[in-house]
Formats: C-alpha cells, structure tokens, sequence
C-alpha cells in the first residue's frame, strides 16, 4: 500500500531537456580539479597529501580525521597546492588542486572487490568509509555510520530515485543506466541490514526507468526489491516525506528515520556503495545534469568529483543566452552560485542554469490575503502565514508554540504564494529571533 | 561571461506563476458565465447594474486610499472583484443608488477600515448586499426571468423565489432542469446553478479555491436536507432544490470562499464549510426568511479566528493520541493556574477631617460611592425599562395564544358562531358575555363565563346562551377537581348533555340533567354554573344604555 504526504506542491518539471541523454563522460578533461576538504557534513578532511605529490586516479588526498570523510583523487597528474578555493556551498575553502597530465594511470593500492557471499557488515562499513561515500542527495551525510547505526535496527530500506527537484535527471539516468548495479548493491545492503522490504522510489514521470528496473527485476531471482512509482509532487524526495509515502510513518520531531524503523540511501549512493564493494572503487565520478534554459545543449554527464563547473558548462557549448542565476542543487533547494569556479563537489547533482523568463520576474512582496496555501502546502504541517505574522509582531512567545525546528526548509510555501512573500526567509529568520531569545526550549 | 553572480533570493529559485492579481482576475472569469446568463435572463439592466457597482468600488476604494495618503491599490484588482460579486447578488429590480451604497459600506466600512486587502474580517461585498438586504422593498421584488427590463424603468414582475415555496415545505413550479439552468426568480448572480458549478469548475482548475469550503458546505446542507424531506417528496428531489435553490451555490463558491475572511489552515477551512452549511441550515428552517446563506456566511466570518487555532495542522511526526495528550497537558497547567484570589475588601471609616460637621465624612463617602455606583444602576434601570418594553410590545404569542384558547372556548360553547366579540354588558355572577355572531354577521347569542364551587375549588365554565335562551353548548375552562373522578362530569358527552335545555335545570325530576355517578358534586356544580348562565342571559338588559365604564 502505497501511502501519502500532507502538502506539497506542483513545480513544472521541465526534464525535457535531458530527460532522453544518457550519461556521457567529458570530451575534454578538465586541466585541473579541485577537491574541496569540507564534503561532508560534519565537517573538513585532513589532507594526505603535500603540494608537488603526483597522484593517481583512485589515489586517497585526504582522510578522515577528527570529521570529514575520505577523498580520493579523480585524475592522475601532480598536487599543485592546497589552496582557498571556491565552494559550491558559498565562500571560500581549503581545498587540494591537483594538475591533470591526462594520462589516467590508476591507482596501484586499490582495494580489491569483496565477495558479497563473504561480506560482513564489518568489512561493509569499513570499505564505505574507505571509499568516502557520503550522501550523494544532498545531505552530505556520513554513509558509513548510518550504515553501521541502522544495521538490525530498520525494517525498510528506501532507495530515493524520487528526484524531485524540477530540471534534474541525473539520478534517473542513473537508475536507467545502472540499475542492475543498484538492485544488487540494494539487495545486499537488504540482507546486511537485515530489513526485510527494500522499496526502490521514483516518480511518475520516469516511467522508463521504472520499465527498465522492472525488467532487470523479473530476470534476478528471489529479490525482495520492490519499484514504486508515485505521481510527481514536490518535496517527494525529502527524507521524512518519502518515508511517509513509503510507509506511512512519521518521523518524530527531533527524531531521525531509525525511530520509525526505516533507512533512506540515494540512488546515486547506493551506486557509489556498489562500485566500493565489488569493483574497488572509491568514490571519484558522479552523474551530473547541466540544464537550464541558458544552456546550449543540455545534457547528463559523469564527472570526476572536483571538476570546475566552467568546465562542465563548456562542455555542453556555453550559455546561449544570459543567466542571471546559476544553481547547483536544483532550483527549489538548490544554491545559487556566487563563482563558477567552484568544483563539482560529492553531492553536486546539477548546474542549471536559469534564464529570466523561466522563473518568475521578481516582484516585491504584496500583502497576505490569507489565502492558507502556504498552509496547505508545508510538508511539514506548519503554518508560515501564522509564523511570518508573528515574526512581524515580534511575539515570540506565539512564534514558540509553532514549532519552527520542523522546518526542512523546502520551500513549498515561499513557492506557492500568490503575494510572493518569502516565506522560508521569514521561517529560518524566525528560528534565528526565537534561538536568539532563548524561549522554547 | 563573469565568473561572479550575487545570488538575488534565497531558494526556492522558481515561484508558481499566480499572483494575487491573477487570482482575482481568475475570479472575474469564473463570474462571467454567470453574468452572461444574467444579462440573458433580465437584460442589459445587468450589466449597467455592475458597471455601476465595480466603478463605485474602484472609485471608493481609491478615495479612501488617497484621502488617507496610502499606496493606490487599484491594480490587484480585488475592488473589482468585490463589485461585481456586490452586483450580481442584488435583484435585477435594484435601482441605481443601490450598488453605490453597497459599495461605500463595503469598501470604506468593510475592507478599508480594517487595514485594506488581507486584513477585513468580513467579506466586502456580502456585507454591502445584506446591508442593501435591510431595505425590505428591495430584496423581496424578485423579478421574473426573461422579462428582461430597460435601462431606465423598472417595471419588475415580481415572481416568487424557489426558496419561498422551500420554506413552505413545498416544491417550487420550476423543475429541476429549469432550476439548474436558471429560469427562475432571484438575485442576478444565483439563478443559474449550471452556470454557477461552470465557475467553481474553473476556480478549481486554476487552484484559485479548494475544493474544501464550498464541498463541506454543499456536503452539509446536502446531508442534512436528504433527510428533512417532507413527507411525499423524495429526499434527493429535495436536496436538488434546497442545494439549487436561494443563493447557496453562488454563496458556497464565490463568498465563503473568500481567502482573507476565511480560515488559512486546512481543518479550519472544512470546519468553516461545515459551519456555513450548519447555519445555513438552522436560518433556512427556523427563521421566519426563506434564506440564510448570507447571514451564515457573515456568521462564519466572525469565526475565522477561533477556526484558525482549532484547525491549525497537527505537529508532524506526533500521532493524533500523542496531540491530544499534549493539548490536554497545556489545557490542564493553564488551568491550573487559574486561582481564586479572595478579593481584598478594606473598608475604613471615615475620620472626619478638621471644620466639618460630625457626620460630613460619611455624606462624602455615601456622595462618592453614589457617583460610582450611580451610572451603574441607572444604566441598569435603563436596560431593565428597555428589556420590560420590549418584551410588552413584543409579546405577542402570549396575546395570540389568550386569543386562540378564548376562540377554542367560544366554539365549543357556541359551534354556529364564528366571530366573538366582548360585550360590554355586565351581570351579577358572570366573569365575562360574549356576543357570538355568525359568519354574516347576526347575533346568535351568548356566551357567559361563570363560576360555581365544585368538589375541589371553583369549576370556571362558559356556558353558550342562544337568543331563545337555550343552551347551545358547555365548555370548562378551569377546574380544580379529581382527575379521573370529577373530570367524568366534563366529559364532551357528560356536557352535550345541556344543549338544548332552557329554563332551570335540575338533577332530578323534569328538565333534569342526572349527575353522573362518582362525580355528583362536580355535576351539580357544572348544573348550577349552566343555571346561573341561563339565568344572566334571560335577564340581560340589552336596552339600557351601554355605561362603557368599568363598574366592577
């Protein structure tokens, strides 16, 4: 039984543009990539490597310290400095350059595959980490200790190929592409950590790959990998949202999936997770969609992770016309880029890049008619209006009892209202005056 | 290309493409089908009626906005929508000034008062309507449909609405397919329910409204009417009509759905519907007005606030027990706080200050507590005199039902008679003579109040006299007897008995009425009122000169 979430809302999809090309590697490597040492969420590497170093592709840069996660270098060619460089993120920082010399020599201590009738979950964490797989949707999380946390505590594992930020197809590529890899590595991780309904989750507009896994489906035997497809409604992809569709559980406030028994891996994660496993690959390239309206020729690539995305842009011609807002992440929850400089990091899905026609000419905000859409429409069952009016008047004691920590920022309500009234700036500035005030705790 | 873009809003980057602007817009669009039919159905009248309407609101609203030097906010267009939503809900017959009153009261009342767009707590233009609905002469002239009227003169038919013949318990003349194309008395707007559902189609398609208010609000009114059928009438043929019929549809889609004067979150918005239909309901059936959609809805509006706290999402990840159980909890320690302060009274004597008089302190302390406590009582003397006049004045189902019960006593004492009328004549013994006439108007007889002792106190009977001085019949009007034991004597055929009888009634011998075993006293005591009755009729004075003076 296929449950729902509360809200939500109906962005234009336009995966048109991408929707029909496959996964294609760069023509022209980049002359240098830049691995930034802040890629995962809890914070910077440590660098393993010194300027003047050469190194081979699959080759550990960085480790895990006190936080981070491991990285690796995706080219072959020599370290040329540890440097201040763009994120993607915004700002500056700390980030290894390594100098392409083209010839791709690959790395002589790769880890060897594993046997998956042999595998332990031991040996399971212990390589993910190796391998630096984090969050790959965006939340940059430590693969390796949700892994580790979940393991026997869960009864589903989710598999997000929901995707669904308007303009991206990376993800749905992906599954297209390399299902066989995903439904594998899904089973595996099925059995390791001993749940016993594993749910493949994509929308309703990506009914080829739902086509294509089903067939790989019928030809593996004995699976317990199931594929659902669910009409497409932004914020679908959203961690508590798709466990809700999946299950019909809701995440307590504060509490993370474990308390409702259930695990969330992107597509794409479960994918790197498969090539660490039984390939010996670290986690160096990632598919990424370069869309948008001001780009010439849209397409789906498969980068190494450290690629400038001036790179990636020019890979696909240039802009065609001008963009006033270059986003990685996808337009709803994606940043917006300060440089195009920064590299393609872990979790970088896609650059698209937007022309003014395609999003709406910016207006100031008028005044709420008290529509309730934003109500309607919060995923999270809160009530912006109500929380943006108390803001207004300062009331922080009324801005307590809304239960501001729920927001997951989403920004269904900002894009829902009729009066354009930023919304989720209204909420997240409202969480900073009731932090600052110290009341509702 | 520059390498370097400041990021101009914060996500999400893409907005939907409606505007509040485009919203009312919307509004209008889904209002023209049923403007259309309009001008169809009652001619070009309509439309002048709505120019006017719309223009007044423009100019309204732009007057207040400019005396009070606020921004013009002519452009999102909701002064518009308020127009002709005003227009379309008054009476073809209306004339002119109409709108334009409307429209003063509810712009600059309504909608400006409170702040301008967002911030009314009624909606406009329902307010301007029943406002214009106060003026009986207007909102009772329904005008046939397809008579359609000139510009100038207003020769309006007047038909009667569905609604009426609803209130009767009746179904209206039109079938349903008329009621659903629209030929039939009423407002402009509410006629033509076909066209009507073509706007809600459309609002809902654009995701103007949800469906949730006018659904709660039809589903209520739906429930509730399938099951007060009349007797005789199908239920669904019923709430068709009561669905079709007044002004609900366009009430439901167009008015209660009005976002600012309707409740933001989702539960509280279906409580809204449910509430209209409710209220709707309740003024249809008890009131003595055929309809109540605007009322309700006005209603409902003054609610919004207690709606928007009820309905307010439930927290996410937080079972509906686990909710409940924290209301329960912040229920219960607001409740605790709640303490009885014993109110502190300290009086202290008066110490009379130096030159005064020994008892001038206490003058000043009667004179200052009067002050204090004197507005009080005389605004309570007013309230109470207020309260007392109007129940006098007002108290007219008292009177009525006297009225009624002293018909009922002049037919069973009289049954020919039709008309009593109060004599002033006056006899020793009898509490009141009525004259009884018949339909044409001749004098049939008396009919005399009397007392006489019975078992159990004093039995009041009217006792009805023909002019030959037979008795035409005998009623009780209060007894004090034995149920069951006295009250066999007061059986009707215990008392038709005496008709006929004149002269002196016994209990035995000739002309006699026995008395009827177990209940001899009261018998006797009916007899002797009867007696006494007969006897102030043959000795009536009718030739004296009336002395209208109340002797007694």
């Amino acid at each position: 039984m296929i449950h729902s979430f509360f809200g939500g809302v109906y962005p234009a999809t336009r995966k048109g543009n991408t929707r029909r090309k496959p996964l294609s590697r760069l023509s022209q490597p980049p002359k240098e990539i830049v691995i930034p040492l802040i890629m995962c969420a809890d914070g910077p590497s440590t660098p393993m490597v010194s300027p003047g170093d050469s190194v081979t592709v699959g080759q550990p840069v960085a480790r895990r310290g006190e936080t981070g996660a491991a990285a690796h270098s995706s080219v072959s060619g020599r370290v040329a400095a540890i440097e201040k460089r763009p994120h993607p993120w915004g700002g500056l920082s700390s980030a290894i350059v390594i100098h392409n010399d083209d010839r791709n020599e690959l790395y002589q201590g790769r880890l060897a595959p594993l046997d998956p009738r042999q595998l332990t979950l031991e040996q399971l964490v212990e390589r993910v980490e190796a391998a630096g797989v984090v969050g790959m949707g965006g939340g940059c999380f430590p693969t390796w200790e949700k892994l580790a946390r979940s393991a026997g505590k869960i009864d589903t594992l989710i598999i997000n190929a929901a995707e669904c930020e308007p303009y991206v197809t990376a993800d749905y590529r992906l599954l297209l592409e390399r299902g066989e890899h995903i439904l594998r590595c899904a089973q595996v991780l099925a059995v390791h950590l001993g749940c016993e309904r594993v749910v493949v989750v994509t929308e309703g507009d990506k009914l080829s790959a739902v086509e294509a896994v089903e067939r790989r489906l019928r030809r593996l035997h004995r699976v317990r990998v199931q594929i659902i497809a669910i009409r497409t409604r932004y914020p679908l992809g959203a961690e508590k949202q798709i466990i809700q569709t999946v299950t019909g559980r809701e995440v307590p406030p504060g509490g993370s999936p474990l308390h409702v028994k259930c695990a969330v891996f992107n597509v794409a994660t479960v994918f790197a997770i498969h090539d660490a496993l039984f390939q010996g690959w670290p986690l160096t390239h990632r598919a990424v969609t370069v869309t948008g309206g001001a780009v010439t020729r849209p397409r789906n690539l498969w980068v190494p992770i450290g690629t400038p995305l001036r790179s990636l842009l020019e890979a696909c011609g240039g802009l065609r016309e001008a963009s006033d807002r270059m986003l990685t992440g996808g337009p709803m929850m994606g940043v917006a880029l300060q440089n195009l400089d920064a590299p393609v990091t872990k979790d970088t899905n896609s650059l698209v890049c937007l022309t003014d026609w395609e999003h709406k000419p910016e207006t100031p905000a008028g005044v709420c008619i008290r529509c309730g859409k934003c109500v309607a429409a919060c995923p999270m069952h809160l009530p912006p209006t109500f929380i943006r009016r108390a803001l207004e008047e300062h009331d922080v004691e009324k801005l307590a009892k809304y239960h501001l920590e729920d927001c997951n920022s989403c920004g269904c309500c900002s894009f829902i209202c009729p009066a354009q009234i930023p919304l989720v700036e209204a909420v997240s500035l409202a969480r900073a005056v009731l932090r600052r005030e110290g009341v509702g705790k | 290309m520059s390498g370097r873009f400041a990021p101009k809003r914060l996500s999400p980057q893409l907005r939907q493409p409606s505007t509040t602007r485009a919203m009312m817009l919307d509004m209008m669009v889904a209002l023209t089908p049923t403007l259309g039919m309009a001008v169809f159905f009652f001619g070009s009248r309509v439309l002048a009626l709505c120019a006017v309407s719309i223009v007044s609101c423009l100019l309204f609203e732009l007057l207040y906005r400019r005396l009070t030097r606020q921004s013009i906010t002519l452009g999102d267009l909701s002064a518009c929508v308020t127009g002709l939503l005003l227009a379309l809900s008054l009476p073809a017959s209306a004339p002119y000034w109409v709108p334009v009153m409307g429209a003063a009261f509810a712009i600059i009342v309504v909608k400006q008062f409170y702040g301008g767009l967002g911030k009314n707590f009624m909606n406009p233009a329902l307010t301007g309507r029943m406002l214009a609905g106060t003026l009986p002469m207007l909102m009772t002239n329904w005008t046939v449909p397809l008579h359609r009227m000139s510009l100038t003169s207003v020769d309006a038919v007047s038909a009667a609405t569905p609604m009426s013949y609803l209130h009767e318990g009746t179904l209206p003349p039109q079938g349903l397919d008329l009621m659903l194309l629209g030929q039939r008395g009423g407002c402009m707007g509410e006629v033509s329910a076909f066209m009507l559902l073509l706007g809600l189609g459309y609002l809902l398609l654009r995701r103007v409204i949800s469906f949730r208010i006018p659904g709660a609000y039809l589903g209520t009114v739906a429930l509730f009417a399938l099951f007060s059928a009349p007797s005789g009438v199908s239920p669904l043929v019923w709430t068709a009509y009561q669905l079709m019929g007044g002004g609900l549809l366009m009430g439901a889609i167009f008015f209660a759905t009005d976002p600012t004067t309707s409740p933001v979150t989702p539960r509280g918005q279906i409580m809204f519907g449910v509430g209209c239909g409710l209220f709707t309901l309740l003024l249809r059936s008890s009131s003595p007005y055929p309809e109540g959609v605007g009322w309700a809805i006005l209603t409902m509006n003054c609610m919004v606030w207690l709606l928007d706290r009820l309905g307010l999402p439930r927290r996410f990840g937080m079972g509906n027990f686990a909710v409940t159980q924290a209301f329960l909890a912040q229920m219960h320690t607001s409740l605790s706080t709640i303490q009885f302060v014993r109110p502190t009274l300290n009086f202290q004597r008066p110490t009379s200050k130096e030159g005064q008089a020994p008892g001038e302190a206490w003058l000043d302390l009667l004179r200052s507590a009067g002050k204090t406590a004197g507005p009080f009582a005389g605004v309570l003397a007013v309230t109470c005199l207020t309260i007392f006049a109007v129940h006098r004045l007002t108290d007219l189902d008292t009177a009525r039902a006297g009225f009624q019960a002293q018909r009922e006593i002049l037919s069973q004492a009289m049954p020919l008679a039709t008309v009593g009328a109060e004599t002033p004549y006056h006899a020793a013994g009898a509490l009141s003579i009525t004259a009884g006439y018949d339909e044409d108007g001749n004098l049939l007889g008396y009919c005399v109040q009397v007392q006489s002792q019975g078992f159990g106190g004093p039995v009041t009977l009217a006792v009805g006299v023909d002019l030959n001085g037979a008795v035409t019949g005998v009623s009780i009007v209060s007894h004090n007897e034995t149920d069951r034991v006295g009250t066999a004597a007061m059986t009707p055929e215990a008392l038709t008995r005496y008709v006929g009888r004149s002269g002196t009634i016994r209990v035995s011998g000739p002309n006699s009425v026995d008395t009827v075993a177990g209940a001899t006293a009261t018998s006797k005591a009916i007899t002797a009122g009867v007696n006494r009755a007969l006897n102030i009729v043959a000795n009536l004075d009718t030739k004296e000169e009336v002395n209208y003076e109340d002797s007694q």
